[in-house]
């Protein structure tokens, strides 16, 4: 056996792994999925929206926060205007009922934390400027604080602008993302608490010292923060906002390399905590889980690129020979399918990935939005395939020292 | 809620499983086609017995012997490069069992054994078949396996124009075998691909259908 069918036998190890693991979690828990429960005696609430040049939806999602269903009294609204250069100040001054934070531009995490010093509720909700919760959504997910242990709680966020074939893809993303971060939770990993929409306990934000603002994803940083200190962090799939995502690749692409430069960024700060019990499902699961994400990623990608190269410059010397002594440049005979034990493992991996992707899709797709097969093969053929490339452009961004956006 | 601790263990159960499972599966597999390689060797090892002592027997007993002891080669001939294609495919195939070096070592000398008969027959019975040597190497750098590649399609059309007047006996030159270094120290091949025609005629590189009739023509 060479080093490359080794290397091979770990991936498809470690990919058996994470299959079972999520196949386990989601038949043991199928009818719990959405299940939540409305506390008798509410909790107040400062929600908190920070703004950076957000004109065009600041509005909207302000009258969102204020027609939630949740008892007026108790809620506090707070929008930061980060130091906007378009006229997100002077919309937010329009809108009455709200407190208005305006500060020179300092970052999301700054503002969230200057937001922080003057709120007055029991619970954080963060909400981002371009989300739009469900009425029912803060509702849905403050029965979720009853536990003491509990120091957030993250909602389902779905796209709301399903325009062109970019967003339509990033529709099927996020509705798996949900479906996954669900199945997360009843191992107690949910590993990022996104900005679209969560909630924190306040003393325990309190206690961590607010958000990193040395950190590009501040949501996954605090999540990582609340699980080192034995926080649960928790998923609530039925309550629901709406986002909008990068319409065009150029700011899709700069979104990823931001969300994967911020992960990196974490996973070094809390690389002490791998392996180490006191740190809880932290340190035993999900630092490990994603070092070896990312590590595999690496790994994955360098030996694709080495074999497609290898490939690439054996058919074009055959190419070139072909070419110059008559002989056919392509012949389909010559392709035969010799099954060997990676044609068992790829079959029954993909077959896995299908089923989970389609179990996926039917359990949080309850609007049964048009997803269209052809969206489908792109999102499993293409879509994820940038992952790895993403990877590799962010740890390049990461070693030239380039982190600005 | 409680954090279901089971699943990780559970999981890694599964995993262990449906693991050991696939790789028997595909060890199984590859064995059974190792398996079977080797009983086409042995088929081929007995016939190429019965082929030698068949030519002895014409040479001793009958004065029509070339004809008889020809007609045996080439169907040796055919069926040896059939396997042959055979042979390459399983081993590209195969990923845990790599044991099939061995027997292609074997495998190469019967080949060789066999060219050396179609040499002596050749010049006992002044007939008009090719021998065409086709070398190779067995760990091609990137360029030659391009080149070879490219080579060994020419050749298989080759030999399907000519049938059995084309002897085609493909030899890797980097198997630990004696006589192919001397071969190669013999006929100065330093590269790969080469072809050698009628023991007399030496090409390097990768070589078109019609160059090497046009050789094999001039050289009769």
């Amino acid at each position: 056996m060479d080093f490359i069918t080794g290397v091979y036998l770990f991936f498809i190890f470690v990919s058996l792994y994470v299959s079972f693991l999520f196949i386990l979690i989601y038949f043991k828990n199928r009818d719990d999925l959405y299940k939540y429960e409305l506390m008798k005696k509410l909790p107040s609430i400062s929600v908190l929206i920070p703004a950076y040049n957000e004109e065009e939806s600041i509005k909207e999602t302000i009258e969102s926060v204020k027609n939630l269903e949740y008892p007026k009294e108790l809620i506090e609204i707070i929008a930061v205007n980060d130091g906007s250069k378009d006229r997100t100040l002077e919309i937010l001054k329009s809108i009455n009922g709200i407190k208005i934070l305006s500060k020179e531009n300092s970052g999301k995490a700054d503002s969230l934390n200057k937001a922080l010093e003057i709120a007055k509720g029991e619970i954080i909700a963060i909400n981002d400027a371009d989300s739009f919760p469900e009425k029912d959504a803060f509702l849905k997910m403050v029965y979720y604080f009853k536990d003491e242990k509990v120091g957030a709680v993250t909602g389902s966020v779905f796209v709301k602008n399903r325009n062109n074939l970019l967003e339509k893809l990033q529709s099927i993303e996020y509705m798996m993302i949900a479906f996954g971060r669900k199945l997360f939770e009843y191992i107690d990993s949910v590993f990022v608490t996104p900005g679209a929409l969560s909630m924190y306990r306040k003393s325990a934000l309190m206690e961590v010292k607010g958000f990193d603002s040395n950190n590009l994803t501040e949501d996954i940083e605090i999540a990582w923060n609340l699980l080192s200190k034995l926080y649960k962090v928790k998923m609530c799939l039925a309550a629901k906002t709406y986002t909008i995502v990068p319409s065009n690749f150029k700011l899709w692409w700069r979104q990823r390399l931001r969300w994967d430069i911020g992960g990196f960024q974490t996973l070094n700060k809390y690389k002490h905590a791998m392996f180490r019990n006191k740190y809880g499902v932290l340190g035993g699961f999900v630092v490990p889980f994603f070092s070896s994400y990312v590590l595999l990623s690496f790994i994955g990608f360098f030996i694709s690129l080495f074999m497609i190269a290898r490939r690439i410059t054996v058919e074009g010397f055959s190419f070139y020979n072909s070419y110059f002594n008559d002989a056919d440049l392509f012949r389909i005979e010559e392709f035969h399918l010799i099954p060997n034990v990676f044609t068992f493992f790829g079959i029954f991996l993909f077959f896995v990935f299908l089923t989970y992707t389609a179990i996926g899709l039917k359990m949080v797709n309850k609007e049964k939005q048009n997803i269209g097969k052809t969206n489908m093969l792109i999102y499993l053929l293409f879509y994820l395939m940038l992952t790895p490339i993403l990877l590799i452009h962010s740890i390049y961004r990461m070693l030239i020292g380039k982190l600005q956006w | 809620m409680v954090m279901q601790k089971d699943v990780f263990w559970k999981a890694g159960l599964f995993t262990l499983v449906v693991f050991i499972s696939g790789v028997l599966l595909g060890y199984f597999l590859e064995s059974n086609r190792v398996d079977e390689i080797r009983e086409e060797y042995r088929n081929v090892e007995t016939q190429w017995a019965d082929a030698k002592i068949q030519s002895s027997f014409y040479q001793l007993m009958t004065p029509s012997f070339c004809e008889e002891s020809i007609k045996e080669n080439l169907n040796f001939a055919d069926r040896v490069y059939r396997e042959g294609l055979k042979l390459e495919e399983y081993e590209q195939s195969n990923r845990i069992t790599k044991e099939i070096l061995y027997d292609k070592e074997r495998y190469v000398l019967l080949k060789l054994e066999f060219w050396i008969n179609s040499v002596y027959l050749k010049d006992k019975c002044k007939t008009n078949y090719t021998n065409l040597i086709y070398f190779y190497a067995q760990n091609p750098s990137l360029e030659q396996k391009g080149e070879q590649d490219s080579q060994a399609l020419i050749l298989k059309d080759l030999k399907n124009k000519h049938g059995a007047e084309l002897m085609l006996i493909p030899l890797p030159i980097d198997l630990n075998i004696a006589t192919i270094s001397i071969l190669r120290d013999a006929y100065n091949i330093d590269d790969v691909p080469a072809l050698l025609i009628n023991e007399k005629i030496k090409l390097d590189g990768v070589q078109s259908i019609e160059e090497i009739e046009n050789v094999i023509k001039d050289g009769m």
